[in-house]
């Protein structure tokens, strides 16, 4: 949100208004009692009215009073307040008192009673804090009803009360005159007040006014502020497509405070419009639906790049739309193209229950949002094509490697049979020539391999991360696995397990293809007498699994593209000349695949350690 | 002719299926071959071989599979020793029936399963070791 300066704050210069108006309300509770010491002392001296009727306006007065104070206290007065509850606080207090003063002045003789002054008191607090025609009404309602007591007192329908002091009669007769210079006095002082005063409070509440538009259209402009932000950072970090339509239809109907926002993606060959996502509309509306383009000209005209915008919209323009909206009683409708460089991809359209809802202000930002909707569209489907692409590129890469295999497979049994003499003696020379060939279809067969295993690991990716290894298990295939290799090449191999380690995350096979990598080249590149060792250790939450040997090591220059697919040191090659340049590229991309990661030291001559730290599994090996 | 054993080789890949029978034949066992699994079935009908070598995909990507399914059902062949050979170990781990962890086990319809290309060595000593657990008597 953007912050607002409290001093702008609508409500707070409302809260303002409305302490001012609560002040007669705390006030009027000494009313009651100052009516009741009143009536007391009056008898006390002698006056004779009747006193019953006051104590029961002295309770009206106190009711009303509590009730005012019942429902304008809640919430707990903070005071952010709107301007109609201000009105509302001034209209009630207004009505009691003049409704209180009516009987009083009534009790006391009428119109022409002393009392007929205290209607004065109302007027100017009603001239300070309600608008001037509220004002004027207010004085006119008064001077009304005066008036009707006054005729009705004159025709005998009133029975005109009396005040009487020691046995005199101190308010004089209803006389016409007497009554109408009074009423004159009162209508006069009244409509002063309220000419005058009305003015002058009038500038603060413009004020107050004005702060209040202003603070509203702070808002507006902070919550659209806010959608376009929410729509860009879907367009960032969302590459779904419909996820990104989703987040956008949700902010845009909730900035534009429309019933509905509806995105139509137009095909490739710009024929057919269908409804990718929508935000408040009726279910039966967009799912599945197509619209022809051809048959429907109106959204064709949006789809040149017009746009639509009607306050009252009728079933005839829904229809052409393509689109029965009747039962949702909408009556504004809007729609914009979805521009991208030039182009129209879709619709964006708003759908709002209120007639004539869409200015040009919002109309203008409509557009604007819908360059936005356009982008993020692009966005996506660019996403979604990188992605296809490169799982195609992945499933093409384990068939070749498949397809590969068995013709391979089936030279190398031929190989056999020649080389091993079953079809006849062979010279030194012929047999040095096919070892050679063996061991080239061999590296082609290693890479195979090791090509089926990265493509495979990058199409199943899913559940990996779910599962468990458990470490002892590991341990003893390893083991297993190379300690023929490693006593043929008279190779001290060890694999130490610390107790009590936990399972790490990965299935078996995919733990075990990593680990399995390492040691083979370990061993591969140890020259005899050497030692291979295999240590698995708890650090920081992790798993450490260690492979260190004393062999030929990594040159440093060699060690940043040591992961790269297809690249193996120099003094790897004149050590070894078969190897693919693929083993530690899976060991990275497994290590990477399970949140794991890994480490190499080196020195030339001496020996390297690799170290690969892996997550503890979230649940147990099954 | 005086063997150690009979051999039925099943394989769709004619270099295999010849290569597998120099190399067996040259080992003393008596060979026959078939390329399908219903060439495999006719040739079963007329003589029960001592052990068989089955390639698991042929025509079908589980054409071994099946044959060697129907064969575990049938009581003549039961007890029949098979071995199953594949180029693609890691299709058959993913994709074969049940789990890999079972791949010896009794969900399986087999005991072996050779990776091609074959080692050799290995696959004429586990054949040695079958016939000598089974006592086949050569014949």
């Amino acid at each position: 949100m953007v912050a607002v300066a409290h001093d702008a704050d609508p409500s707070a210069a409302w809260g303002k208004l409305f302490k001012l108006s609560w002040w007669p309300v705390r006030i009027r509770w000494g009313v009651a009692p100052g009516l009741l010491a009143a009536v007391y002392a009056a008898q006390a001296a002698g006056v004779v009215f009747p006193a019953w009727a006051f104590v029961l306006v002295a309770a009206f007065i106190l009711i009303g009073n509590l009730g005012i104070y019942w429902h304008f206290s809640r919430p707990e007065p903070g005071w952010p307040r709107s301007h109609q509850e201000c009105r509302q606080l001034v209209g009630w207090q207004a009505a009691i008192d003049g409704i209180a003063l009516w009987a009083v002045t009534y009790l006391t003789g009428g119109v022409t009673g002393p009392l007929v002054v205290g209607f004065l008191l109302p007027v100017f607090f009603v001239s300070m804090l309600l608008p001037a025609r509220a004002a004027l009404a207010f004085c006119t309602a008064v001077l009304t009803v005066l008036g009707i007591t006054a005729l009705a007192e004159v025709y005998g329908w009133l029975p005109h009360q009396s005040l009487f002091f020691r046995g005199v009669d101190i308010v004089p007769p209803p006389h016409p005159m007497r009554t109408l210079s009074s009423l004159g006095f009162l209508a006069g002082s009244a409509y002063l007040a309220a000419g005058f005063m009305g003015p002058a409070v009038g500038g603060f509440r413009q004020q107050v006014q004005d702060i209040e538009r202003r603070g509203q259209t702070e808002a507006v402009t902070s919550r659209r502020l806010q959608s376009i932000f929410s729509a860009l950072e879907a367009i960032g970090s969302v590459r779904d497509l419909k996820r990104v339509l989703e987040t956008a239809v949700a902010e845009v109907a909730l900035v534009m405070q429309v019933k509905g926002i509806s995105v139509k993606l137009l095909s490739e060959d710009g024929k057919l419009l269908r409804y990718a996502a929508a935000f408040g509309l009726p279910e039966s509306m967009v799912r599945e639906k197509v619209v022809e383009v051809e048959r429907s000209p109106l959204n064709k005209r949006v789809i040149q790049g017009e746009l639509f915008v009607t306050g009252q919209v009728t079933a005839t323009e829904m229809f052409q739309f393509g689109e029965t909206l009747s039962a949702a009683h909408l009556q504004s409708v809007l729609f914009v193209p979805l521009n991208l460089e030039g182009r129209v991809i879709g619709i964006l359209g708003a759908y709002c229950e209120k007639p004539d809802r869409f200015d040009a202000e919002e109309v203008n930002f409509f557009r604007l949002t819908a360059r936005l909707v356009a982008i993020a569209v692009e966005n996506a489907r660019a996403y979604e094509a990188v992605t296809a692409m490169s799982g195609e590129r992945t499933w093409f890469m384990m068939k070749v490697a498949h397809n590969l295999r068995a013709p391979l497979a089936g030279m190398l049994s031929i190989l056999e049979v020649v080389r091993d003499g079953y079809l006849g003696p062979i010279n030194d020379q012929q047999s040095e020539y096919l070892r050679r060939l063996d061991r080239r279809a061999r590296t082609m067969l290693a890479l195979v391999n090791e090509l089926m295993v990265l493509s495979r690991n990058r199409q199943r990716p899913e559940g990996e991360c779910a599962a468990a290894t458990e470490l002892a298990v590991l341990a003893r295939r390893v083991q297993r696995t190379f300690q023929d290799k490693a006593a043929e090449k008279r190779i001290g191999f060890r694999v130490n397990l610390s107790a009590d380690l936990p399972d790490v995350r990965g299935r078996l096979e995919t733990v075990e293809q990593m680990l399995e990598n390492l040691v083979s080249n370990a061993i591969k590149y140890t020259p005899a007498e050497g030692s291979v060792d295999v240590r698995f250790s708890r650090a920081n939450g992790t798993v450490r699994i260690e492979v260190g040997d004393t062999g030929i090591g990594i040159p440093a220059a060699a060690r940043p593209k040591l992961f790269t697919e297809f690249f193996r040191a120099e003094n790897a090659k004149a050590m070894e000349d078969i190897g693919t340049g693929l083993g530690l590229a899976i060991v990275k991309e497994i290590a990477d695949q399970l949140g794991g990661r890994i480490v190499v030291e080196s020195e030339e001559g001496v020996g390297t350690i690799f170290v690969v730290h892996l997550p503890i599994a979230a649940a147990p090996a099954s | 002719m005086n063997t150690k054993g009979f051999i039925l080789v099943v394989d769709d890949d004619p270099d295999i299926v010849a290569t597998s029978r120099i190399i067996l034949e040259s080992n003393g066992f008596e060979v026959q071959t078939a390329s399908n699994g219903k060439e495999a079935l006719d040739l079963l009908s007329r003589r029960r071989p001592d052990l068989m070598l089955l390639d698991v995909m042929m025509a079908s990507d589980t054409e071994g599979f099946d044959l060697a399914f129907k064969l575990k059902e049938d009581p003549e062949f039961k007890d029949l020793p098979i071995i199953m050979l594949t180029a693609f170990l890691d299709k058959v781990r993913t994709e074969g029936p049940g789990p890999f962890e079972f791949i010896l086990g009794e969900q399986w319809p087999v005991e072996w399963l050779f990776e091609k290309p074959l080692d050799t060595k290995k696959l004429l000593a586990k054949i040695e070791a079958i016939f000598t657990a089974k006592k086949i008597v050569p014949g």
